[in-house]
């Protein structure tokens, strides 16, 4: 029993270290590979395949969350006599934490699972040994373009999320719930700052290269067969899952922090 | 005597005291070998015995957990990957199912290593010398089809196009043969023997089929539970006194084997008749 714990610990301990490692050399990578011509074409073609592919269906996810939030919260802002705020509700809702945080969860499961699946069926078959083989660097090759493209392309990923589930409000708002719209866009104008925007669109970097990353280890340190890359996939989900939310947790901490270094009025009001 | 003095002669890759484990699996036991160029070396021995681990720390794609490796007399298993990454120019690697890039075409999976090493090549000479490789192992013309499109013969042939794409002096085989009927063996074969013969390269090929092993060898080598049991050329091979290796290049299943045979009992004992489901 504590043997299996202190196993269990151990093991848990090397893979982070592991996975520590694999980071600052990707990080780098990823740096130097920014100057290099060279991989431009490379990471074009990620963005294409992560960014441009993924705009259909987190654009359908901003706009599912945005009409819930409507018809979920219009009730107990009737009861109060106070429906016309709702476009402040929905909409700080939306640009600050579920639309970014949805989004990222939707691009976990469709790009992280392709990432890790990609790499993991490349580990089985010897192409990433292959790579090294030929004299170059599977991380410059293979894991570089694929982070950089996820860290250039969640923020505006989670903009058409966020576009969409603000009309999605507005719809359901204005339309089927006959608010005033005037008064639901003066209401929203007046509680969404520039300040809840740009929360949104920074913590887009921080999720993109969190997806990219962990899916591309999880691929990376696949183990043989079906159901390695099977299983390989299942945790790069439930890795990245977990660290959108806890990163959600942290820069939510951070910017509250700023926020009232600088505005230490406007908090209060 | 002669096998000694053969270790200090013209060694392009040799390995001292090279033993690896993966965590308590000891896979190569203290292997020290010397490689000489421009001659052909197959190493034989059963599946899983170690023969791909060994090969893969020719090239350092696997570290040893103790125990040398010198290419052109420099250590390489302690430098650095991107120090590595110019030595291993200098290698073809034709793994056991060819790891073709199956994202990219024929052409593009050759003209991969010259991309990466050369910054602005002349693309219509890239295309002649894609063109060369391919018409050496037989395949000119496939170059816009894709791995998926291929039979398993075919993918090891592009795979050895793409090994030779930077004229290596070195050139290491994983199970060349494997997965592929005799005819098609026998076609990999004699593209060893060509490319041997062509561009003098040193050949290390690892296999389990010992009709390749007795026609590409100039030396044979024999692993068995991680360590060299046999080392030389094919008449010495066949007239080895180990009986490990008799029993493997006869291919004959050992007394113990047998024994686990007759022991798990007869078929109508073991399995299932289609009448107990009635």
């Amino acid at each position: 029993m504590i043997g299996t714990i202190g196993v269990k610990t151990i093991n848990g301990i090397n893979n982070i270290g592991r996975y520590g490692r694999f980071l600052w050399q990707s990080m780098n990578v990823s740096l130097r590979s920014c100057l290099d011509k060279l991989s431009y074409p490379l990471i074009a073609t990620q963005m294409y395949i992560i960014g441009v592919r993924s705009v259909p269906v987190v654009m359908i996810t901003g706009a599912f969350v945005g009409m819930t939030l409507a018809v979920q919260a219009y009730d107990q802002l009737a009861g109060m006599g106070l429906e016309e705020h709702l476009g402040v509700l929905i909409n700080i809702s939306v640009v600050k934490e579920l639309g970014p945080v949805l989004a990222a969860v939707m691009l976990a499961g469709r790009v992280g699972g392709a990432l890790t699946a990609e790499l993991g069926t490349m580990n089985v078959t010897e192409q990433i040994d292959a790579v090294r083989s030929m004299g170059t660097d599977p991380i410059k090759y293979l894991v570089a373009p694929r982070i950089l493209a996820c860290l250039l392309l969640t923020p505006f990923l989670i903009i058409f999320a966020v576009l969409m589930g603000i009309i999605g409000g507005y719809f359901v708002s204005v339309i089927q719930l006959d608010i005033n719209s005037r008064a639901y866009w003066s209401f929203s104008a007046a509680g969404v700052e520039l300040w809840d925007v740009s929360i949104g669109v920074i913590k887009g970097f921080f999720f993109g290269v969190a997806i990219a990353a962990i899916s591309c280890y999880k691929g990376f340190t696949c183990k043989e067969g079906a159901q390695g890359v099977g299983q390989a996939c299942t945790e790069a989900f439930v890795a990245s899952f977990i660290s959108i939310l806890a990163l959600d947790f942290a820069l939510a901490v951070v910017f509250k922090s700023i926020y009232n270094t600088f505005w230490p009025i406007r908090s209060l009001v | 005597m002669i096998e000694q003095n053969r270790k200090n002669q013209n060694g392009i890759l040799e390995v001292r005291h090279l033993t690896k484990k993966f965590g308590s699996k000891l896979v190569l036991d203290n292997v020290s070998l010397s490689i000489e160029k421009g001659k052909t070396t197959v190493v034989i021995g059963a599946s899983g015995c170690g023969k791909t681990v060994f090969i893969k720390h020719l090239i350092v794609l696997l570290r040893p957990s103790s125990g040398e490796v010198y290419f052109n007399n420099k250590r390489i298993d302690n430098l650095d990957e991107k120090e590595l990454n110019k030595i291993r120019t200098h290698y073809g690697f034709l793994f056991q199912g060819g790891a073709l890039f199956d994202s990219l075409s024929v052409s593009e999976n050759i003209i991969f290593p010259i991309r990466q090493h050369f910054k602005n090549p002349d693309w219509r000479q890239v295309e002649e010398l894609v063109k060369s490789k391919l018409a050496m192992v037989g395949l000119d013309g496939f170059q816009n089809y894709y791995p998926a499109d291929l039979s398993g013969g075919q993918r090891k042939r592009v795979a050895l196009a793409r090994a030779i794409a930077l004229n290596p002096e070195i050139i290491l085989y994983d199970e060349p043969t494997t997965g592929l009927d005799p005819i098609r063996s026998d076609i990999i074969n004699e593209l060893i023997l060509k490319l041997q013969r062509e561009l003098g390269v040193t050949t290390i090929a690892v296999t389990h089929n010992m009709a390749s092993a007795y026609k590409v060898g100039d030396r044979i080598i024999m692993l068995h539970n991680g360590k060299i049991i046999a080392d030389g050329d094919s008449e010495h091979i066949r007239n080895h006194p180990h009986p490990v290796v008799q029993q493997f290049i006869n291919g004959q299943v050992g007394e113990d084997d047998l024994a686990v045979l007759r022991m798990s009992g007869s078929i109508s004992q073991a399995q299932f008749l289609p009448r107990d489901f009635e």
